[in-house]
């Protein structure tokens, strides 16, 4: 299969938000030693090149289907991106300290479209629930970021930070397994069509609001999204206890993922 | 460029609402219409030739510029150049246009100012931040740029 690596190489250079940027090492394909490459996080896209400063890509990762975890190295400060299927890989990856392992980690986590798809439908129903809840506030003037009217805007209406560092970095160690919750989520029943809805409907008493449809995504209900966080919320306080000791005791790292399959 | 073509493949497996056999031109001089399974999985547009298992191609749909180019004709540019289209021929206007919808929908970043948006409206209407639950409000790639302006559009257009 090819891949338009033109478009790629575009996205990776235009002024798009980039989510995180910055050194480790990864484990070769090939050649299973350790290599030091430039990193850079964009959407549900991972690309590297040599130095920062370099024009040629090395190559690019798909960021949808697998999960990340800690992993067990003969290189400190290591983690993963496991594709589960059969025939399908893992790529291995060393930071550079214990703060640039988790800040990846965390970054990785949230980077697959799938888990943004869900999070945007949640938002929605949060927002019409709260436009409900709180009437007179929706009467006032309307301000709203630019939709694309007939064509996929070129133009970021938001820019993220660009570089990639968490604002509190080191006092928030809440993980999130947003791309199990994903696969899990699909796994557990089979894909259903999304429920169209008109993409004008007004609420009552609001100026009329963008409702957005899915027409290419298939996922489980939203009620069943609310509760894989709430599991993996147990998950991850488990985690930051772990991490905690660990930080303590100095202990190894033990072969442990962040998603428990069960 | 590398790239992970094998696990690429296999997210192009994954079912969607959006697939469909239409006439497709690539963007190259003397490229002529093919028909294709065409296929739309996240912000990737898969095209198969008919029965066969793996595709023949990915297209990244970021960065991009859909267009209606006749009744049932729609066109992706990539690039900012205009001349660098693909070109996609369905079957009726209703398909055409619902195309053209889902593509625009999928893209990663239309997506991401979507969730700033309903983030930045509900902590406006509640007082809190719809993120904090998930735990990932300070994740760089929800936060709204303190630069970034929620411009005052003419609704009637929607």
């Amino acid at each position: 299969m090819k891949i338009d690596e033109k478009v790629v190489c575009y996205f990776e250079s235009c002024k798009s938000p980039v989510d995180k940027e910055g050194y480790l090492s990864k484990k070769g394909e090939i050649k299973t030693s350790y290599q030091k490459r430039w990193f850079m996080l964009k959407a549900n896209l991972l690309f590297y090149k040599d130095r920062p400063g370099d024009k040629d890509l090395i190559g690019v990762i798909v960021l949808e289907g697998c999960t990340v975890q800690l992993c067990e190295s003969e290189e400190q400060f290591a983690f993963s991106l496991v594709w589960s299927e059969p025939g399908l890989r893992t790529y291995k990856f060393a930071a550079e300290d214990q703060a640039s392992q988790e800040s990846w980690i965390k970054a990785l986590l949230s980077a697959s479209h799938s888990y943004l798809a869900l999070l945007v439908m949640d938002m929605e129903k949060q927002y019409k629930d709260a436009l409900r809840a709180h009437p007179s506030e929706s009467r006032r003037p309307f301000t709203m970021p630019t939709f694309p009217s007939t064509h996929a805007s070129t133009l970021p209406a938001f820019a993220a930070q660009s570089v990639g560092r968490p604002a509190s970095q080191g006092s928030s160690q809440q993980l999130q397994a947003p791309n199990s919750s994903v696969a899990r989520a699909v796994s557990k029943k089979s894909p259903k069509l999304w429920p169209k809805r008109n993409s004008n409907m007004v609420a009552v008493g609001a100026p009329a609001l963008p409702m957005l449809e899915f027409s290419g995504l298939c996922f489980a209900p939203e009620e069943q999204f609310i509760k894989l966080h709430e599991d993996f919320g147990r998950e991850i306080k488990k985690l930051i206890a772990d991490w905690s000791r660990r930080r303590g005791g100095g202990e190894d790292l033990p072969v442990e993922s962040l998603i428990d399959f069960g | 460029m590398r790239f992970n073509e094998k696990e690429l493949v296999c997210l192009s497996r994954q079912p969607s609402e959006m697939a469909a056999e239409l006439g497709m031109r690539g963007p190259k001089k003397g490229d002529v219409v093919k028909r294709r399974l065409v296929k739309l999985v996240v912000n990737f547009l898969f095209y198969f030739r008919t029965d066969e298992e793996e595709p023949v191609g990915a297209l990244l749909l970021e960065q991009c510029r859909v267009e209606r180019e006749d009744t049932q004709t729609f066109s992706i540019a990539f690039l900012d150049d205009a001349e660098r289209k693909y070109l996609f021929e369905c079957d009726s206007e209703e398909q055409c246009k619902e195309w053209i919808d889902s593509i625009i929908k999928a893209s990663y970043e239309f997506m991401r100012r979507n969730l700033i948006f309903y983030r930045t409206e509900i902590h406006r209407l509640t007082g809190k931040d719809p993120l904090e639950q998930y735990g990932i409000s300070d994740e760089t790639r929800f936060q709204v740029n303190s630069g970034s302006q929620l411009m005052a559009r003419d609704t009637s257009s929607l």
